[in-house]
């Protein structure tokens, strides 16, 4: 009896465990892009390149890896692009200050259309 | 605002010709995705069980102060299939050519190079993919060129063409 409990507990800790990496695992491929797919994410992609990426991601969470050194070893070896939500850099910069430049630009229209 | 409505028509009519360009030419642009992040960078030294021989074998111990070409296939994939004279010619051109055989079944990839030639010098097997995600690969076939430091100096997802062979073929 006591071995089944013994049992038990193990298999109970092997499923939670394997709960947890699955969980990760989601969380991160959802933030990767599918590179050879339209607009999918690694996530949702069912493609051959998806397939191997979220085999690399779980075996990487089972190796005790952090999500930054999952997300950085990808980017290095297929760049910025593979972010869903890339980071700002000096190259991408006027994607992200351009749209509150055209925003405030826009305000300051309005308020002198108001104005008269 | 500060200018007269003669220059800003004016301007708003440069503005729009300038995004109808910009978009007007951007349709002719190449549509061939070929990604650049792993050109000119080292090549990753890849360790795995060879496809002919029972033993573990990794990059850097087969090749050595020579240009070569690492190439991504397998027996089900038909770009493969055409891309396989291309092979050929790389390696009657005395260039190394490393295989990395991709989630395949042995007994069809062994079959593919009996019916095909085997223009390799040295094929790791790639069981889980796990290899072509270190070169930064989307999928088969694909080829890299590397140089005799191990700096992979240009890259080809797709079938590899004359184009390719004589690129290679200067560089050695």
């Amino acid at each position: 009896m006591r071995y089944f409990f013994l049992l038990l507990f193990l298999l109970m800790q092997t499923i939670s465990l394997a709960d947890d990496v699955m969980t990760r695992s989601n969380q991160i491929t959802k933030n990767l892009r599918c590179l050879v797919c339209d607009g999918q994410s690694v996530y949702e992609s069912n493609s051959n390149f998806a397939n191997d990426i979220k085999k690399y991601v779980k075996k990487e969470i089972v190796k005790n890896k952090t999500d930054d050194e999952i997300y950085n070893f990808l980017k290095r070896k297929y760049g910025e692009s593979i972010m869903f939500n890339p980071s700002v850099t000096l190259k991408s910069i006027a994607l992200w200050l351009v749209p509150i430049l055209f925003f405030f630009m826009g305000i300051y229209i309005l308020l002198r259309r108001i104005r008269g | 605002m500060f200018l007269k409505k003669e220059f800003r028509i004016f301007y708003l009519i440069l503005f729009l010709t300038a995004i109808f360009l910009l978009f007007y030419f951007s349709l002719f642009d190449k549509k061939d995705f070929q990604s650049r992040t792993m050109v000119g960078k080292e090549i990753p030294n890849l360790k795995a069980q060879s496809l002919l021989k029972d033993k573990i074998v990794s990059l850097k111990n087969i090749v050595n102060d020579e240009v070569f070409i690492v190439n991504i296939f397998a027996s089900w994939c038909a770009p493969c299939k055409i891309e396989h004279p291309f092979l050929v010619k790389l390696n009657q051109d005395k260039i190394k050519i490393i295989g990395i055989n991709y989630k395949d079944n042995r007994k069809n990839a062994k079959k593919f190079l009996k019916n095909y030639k085997n223009p390799y010098h040295e094929i790791l097997i790639d069981s889980d993919g796990e290899l072509s995600i270190n070169l930064g690969a989307f999928g088969v076939p694909e080829t890299f060129l590397v140089d005799k430091n191990f700096i992979i100096i240009d890259k080809k997802i797709g079938p590899i063409d004359d184009q390719f062979v004589k690129k290679a073929s200067n560089f050695k």
